[in-house]
C-alpha cells in the first residue's frame, strides 16, 4: 500500500502541479475579491478530480494491468485512489477553511460583522459535500468499465446535481413556508455532510467490489 | 516439484477461445511459449496470474491456485508484460523506491546492478525511454524481488540483438538455481531456441505441441527431395511438406525416414513454421 501511495504521490506531483497553481489563484481571488461562491467551490471540485486523473494516467500507461501482477490486492489498488482523494480534498478544504476565516475577519465589521462561526461551518459543510460527492459517483464506474465511461458518469452526475440544485431553488421560491425550507441551513448541511461521507464510503466499497470483478485485459 | 501446472485451462471471449490448455513447467527449467500474435499467449499468462477469470480448468503456480491464493503469491512471481506498464512520469530511481515499498523481498542492490548493467538512465522519465529500455526496466524489476518463477510475455520484443543476448544470459543465470523456473512467451523463436528446455506451441487458443526441446530436435528433421522422390516416400515419415521452385522441403520424423534420404537438423523456428502451416490446414 505504501508503495502504491508513493507512486500516486509522484504522479500527482508531476501531473497536478497546475491544479495546485489554480487552487492558490482561486483562494487568493476569493480572499481579496468579491463574494463569489464559484471561487470558493471550484478548488474543491478540482481536488475531487485528482484521483480520477490519476486513474486516467494509470490506464494510459497500462499500470492498471501491470499492477495486477504485483503483490497487492484489488482492494488496495482501489483504496489508494480513495486515500489520495481524501488527502487532496482535506488539504484543499483546510486551505479554503483558513482563507474563508481570514476573509471573514478582514471584512468591514459594519458590513459583515466579522467572523461568523455558523456561516463558516455552513460553507465548509457545503465544500465537504461537494468534495465527497464529486468523485464518489464516477469512481465505481471507472473501476468497473474504465476511465472513459467513468468520465461520462461524472459529467452526468454534474448535470444532475446542477438540475437538482436549480429545482431546490425553484421549490424554495414556490414553497417558501414549507417544512423543508424552515429547517435551519446548518442542520440541512450537517445532514448533507453525513450523507456525503456515507456516499464516499459506499462508493469506496462499490469500487472494490467492481474492481474485484474486472478482468485486467 | 513443478513451478507451474495448468490443466484444461479454458477461457472464451467473443471470437477467441483458449481451449483446454495443459502445461507443466518443472522447477529449474525454462518453457518457451511460442505462438503467432493473437494465439493466446498473453491471455494464458494473465490467467496464470489470476488477472483474468478462467472459465474452466486448474492453474497451480508455485504450489498455489492464483485465483484463490493471497496477493502475496505474486511476491514469488516476477512478471514482464508485453507493455511494461510503468507510469510515464516515473524515473528509474522513483520506480526503485516504489517497488521497495511494494515487494517485501525487494533487493535494491540487485536492482541497482541490473540498471547499471542495462545502462538505464536513472533520472530520465520512463515515458522518454525507448521500447528496449522499457523492457529492460521491466526485466530488472522482475529479477529484483526474489522471485522463484518468471512469467515473461514477449520480453525480448523491441530489444536489439546485444540486449537480447544480455537477457538470455540473465535468464540462464536465474535458472542456475534449481528452484527457479521461467515461462517465456515470444514469437522471436530464435531466442527461445537458445534458452528453453521445453517448448509449447499455441495456435488460435489451442496447444499444438508441448515437448522437451531436445526431444523435438531429435524427433524431427529437415529433408529436401525432388517431386518424384517425394511421391515414393512412405507417408508415415512425413510430418509436413512444402513445395519450392527447387523441389520439396520436408519436415520428417527422423526415425521413420528410409535410408538414403539425407536429413539435416531442424531449428525450432523451422519447426514452428511447419507446425503453424499444419495447424492452419
Amino acid at each position: 500500500m505504501k508503495g502504491l501511495l508513493r507512486k500516486d504521490f509522484y504522479m500527482a506531483c508531476k501531473y497536478c502541479r497546475a491544479y495546485l497553481f489554480i487552487v492558490v489563484v482561486f483562494l487568493m481571488v476569493s480572499l481579496f475579491g468579491d463574494d463569489n461562491a464559484f471561487m470558493v467551490f471550484y478548488p474543491c471540485l478540482l481536488a475531487g478530480m485528482v484521483p480520477v486523473n490519476l486513474l486516467a494516467y494509470d490506464e494510459n500507461s497500462k499500470w492498471h494491468i501491470y499492477s495486477g501482477t504485483l503483490p497487492c490486492t484489488r482492494g488496495q489498488l482501489v483504496s489508494v485512489k480513495y486515500l489520495m482523494g481524501v488527502i487532496t480534498q482535506v488539504t484543499v478544504l483546510v486551505l479554503t477553511g483558513i482563507v474563508q476565516a481570514v476573509r471573514m475577519c478582514m471584512a468591514d465589521p459594519h458590513i459583515r460583522g466579522g467572523f461568523d462561526l455558523t456561516e463558516w461551518a455552513v460553507t465548509m459543510g457545503v465544500l465537504v459535500i461537494m468534495s465527497a460527492v464529486s468523485s464518489s459517483v464516477s469512481m465505481p464506474f471507472m473501476f468497473r468499465y474504465g476511465v472513459e465511461k467513468g468520465r461520462i458518469a461524472y459529467y452526468v452526475m454534474i448535470g444532475v446535481a446542477c438540475a437538482g440544485m436549480m429545482m431546490i431553488g425553484t421549490m424554495g421560491n414556490i414553497l417558501p413556508g414549507s417544512a423543508l425550507f424552515s429547517v435551519p441551513a446548518e442542520w440541512m448541511v450537517a445532514v448533507g455532510v453525513v450523507l456525503a461521507i456515507g456516499i464516499y464510503a459506499l462508493s469506496w466499497y462499490l469500487s472494490i467490489v467492481f474492481y474485484n470483478k474486472r478482468e485486467l485485459n | 516439484m513443478n513451478a507451474l501446472e495448468v490443466r484444461g485451462l479454458t477461457k472464451e471471449y467473443p471470437g477467441f477461445r483458449l481451449d483446454g490448455l495443459d502445461l507443466t513447467l518443472p522447477e529449474g527449467c525454462i518453457l518457451g511459449l511460442i505462438g503467432e500474435n493473437g494465439a493466446g499467449k498473453s491471455t494464458t499468462i494473465k490467467l496464470m496470474l489470476g488477472m483474468l477469470t478462467r472459465d474452466d480448468g486448474t492453474v497451480i503456480v508455485c504450489g498455489q491456485d492464483p485465483a484463490a491464493a493471497p496477493a502475496a503469491l505474486r511476491e514469488d512471481v516476477g512478471v514482464v508484460m508485453d507493455e511494461a506498464g510503468i507510469p510515464a512520469s516515473l524515473t528509474v530511481k522513483q520506480v526503485g523506491k516504489v517497488m521497495r515499498d511494494v515487494f517485501r523481498q525487494w533487493e535494491q542492490e540487485t536492482f541497482d546492478q541490473l540498471v547499471q548493467r542495462f545502462g538505464l538512465p536513472e533520472k530520465k522519465p520512463f515515458g522518454e525511454f525507448s521500447k528496449g529500455m522499457k523492457m529492460k526496466l521491466g526485466i530488472a524489476i522482475a529479477l529484483s524481488h526474489g522471485a522463484r518463477l518468471l512469467l515473461l510475455d514477449e520480453p525480448t520484443g523491441g530489444l536489439d540483438p546485444v540486449a537480447r543476448e544480455q537477457v538470455v544470459e540473465l535468464l540462464h543465470e536465474f535458472t542456475r538455481n534449481p528452484s527457479h523456473a521461467v515461462l517465456i512467451s515470444s514469437h522471436i523463436v530464435s531466442d527461445l531456441e537458445k534458452l528453453c528446455d521445453y517448448i509449447a506451441f499455441l495456435r488460435k487458443g489451442k496447444l499444438v505441441l508441448w515437448e522437451e526441446k531436445d526431444v523435438l530436435l531429435e524427433r524431427y528433421g529437415l529433408a529436401h527431395c525432388t517431386e518424384a522422390q517425394f511421391r515414393q516416400l512412405p507417408q508415415n515419415c512425413i510430418c509436413q511438406h512444402k513445395r519450392t521452385p527447387y523441389g520439396v522441403e520436408l519436415l520428417v520424423y527422423r526415425a521413420q525416414v528410409p535410408a538414403g534420404l539425407p536429413v539435416s537438423p531442424v531449428t525450432i523456428e523451422e519447426l514452428f513454421v511447419f507446425m503453424a502451416k499444419e495447424a492452419a490446414e
